[in-house]
């Protein structure tokens, strides 16, 4: 019985360490992914022109359901749909994960 | 001489409704403003319809695209329900005061977070 439960215990860990690991992005597989991106939101995510956003230090799931709604048609800026079109989920989580990384925005209260 | 007193009683007038409009502005930025405090003022705040995800910092975010997206949101442009509703009721005005707050230096929070714009590691 004892055994039985550790096994389980142990498939169970090995579960959600996975799950963690599909969930959440590579930032230096962002990094290598992320030249398209630097051209207007800069090499470090803040960026070249007062009309495009910052990115360095969003939150990544904001990145993330921002990059699925360009892709699915939701959010309709033309740059960033073309841009999106082309990225898969690993592709996206990655970018999160790379530009969430970096220090700039902040919570403001 | 009459004419001179009634002079100095209507510049005193006028100094005084400026000066409450100037109050008035004042009380309905921060009324405005504290509407996005609700969500964007709270560390680690998330949606809660039709996604769950954090909602955006927006401390040292520019200031024109913080404008533009407020315009898009009152549009219906960019299709989101909660800042719909608060974008609606915010004039030309309204948006580019609460974007230069957002945008600009300082806040309660600034002594602790990584410098904003310009900054970066």
């Amino acid at each position: 019985m004892k055994r039985a439960m550790k096994g389980l215990l142990v498939a169970a860990l090995a579960c959600t360490c996975v799950t963690a690991l599909a969930a959440s992005g590579d930032p230096e597989a962002g990094m290598k992914k992320s030249t398209p991106c630097q051209a207007c939101h800069g090499p470090k995510g803040i960026s070249v022109s007062p009309e495009f956003p910052n990115l360095a230090g969003q939150n990544e799931d904001y990145i993330v359901a921002s990059l699925h709604h360009y892709k699915d048609g939701h959010r309709k800026n033309p740059i960033m749909v073309g841009q999106a079109a082309n990225l898969s989920e690993r592709d996206i989580r990655d970018l999160a994960a790379y530009f969430s990384e970096q220090s700039g925005l902040y919570v403001k209260n | 001489m009459p004419a001179l007193r009634f002079l100095v009683a209507v510049a005193l007038c006028a100094t005084a409704l400026a000066a409450a409009a100037e109050e008035n502005t004042k009380v309905t930025l921060q009324n405005k403003l504290a509407q996005c405090q609700g969500c964007h003022g709270i560390d680690g705040w998330k949606t809660a319809y039709p996604e769950v995800y954090h909602v955006p910092k927006l401390g040292g975010q520019k200031a024109a695209y913080i404008v533009n997206a407020l315009k898009e949101y009152k549009s219906g442009e960019r299709d989101f329900g909660t800042m719909h509703a608060m974008a609606e009721y915010l004039s030309d005005d309204d948006m580019k005061q609460l974007a230069d707050y957002f945008a600009g230096q300082g806040g309660k929070s600034a002594e602790n977070s990584p410098p904003a714009a310009g900054g970066g590691k």
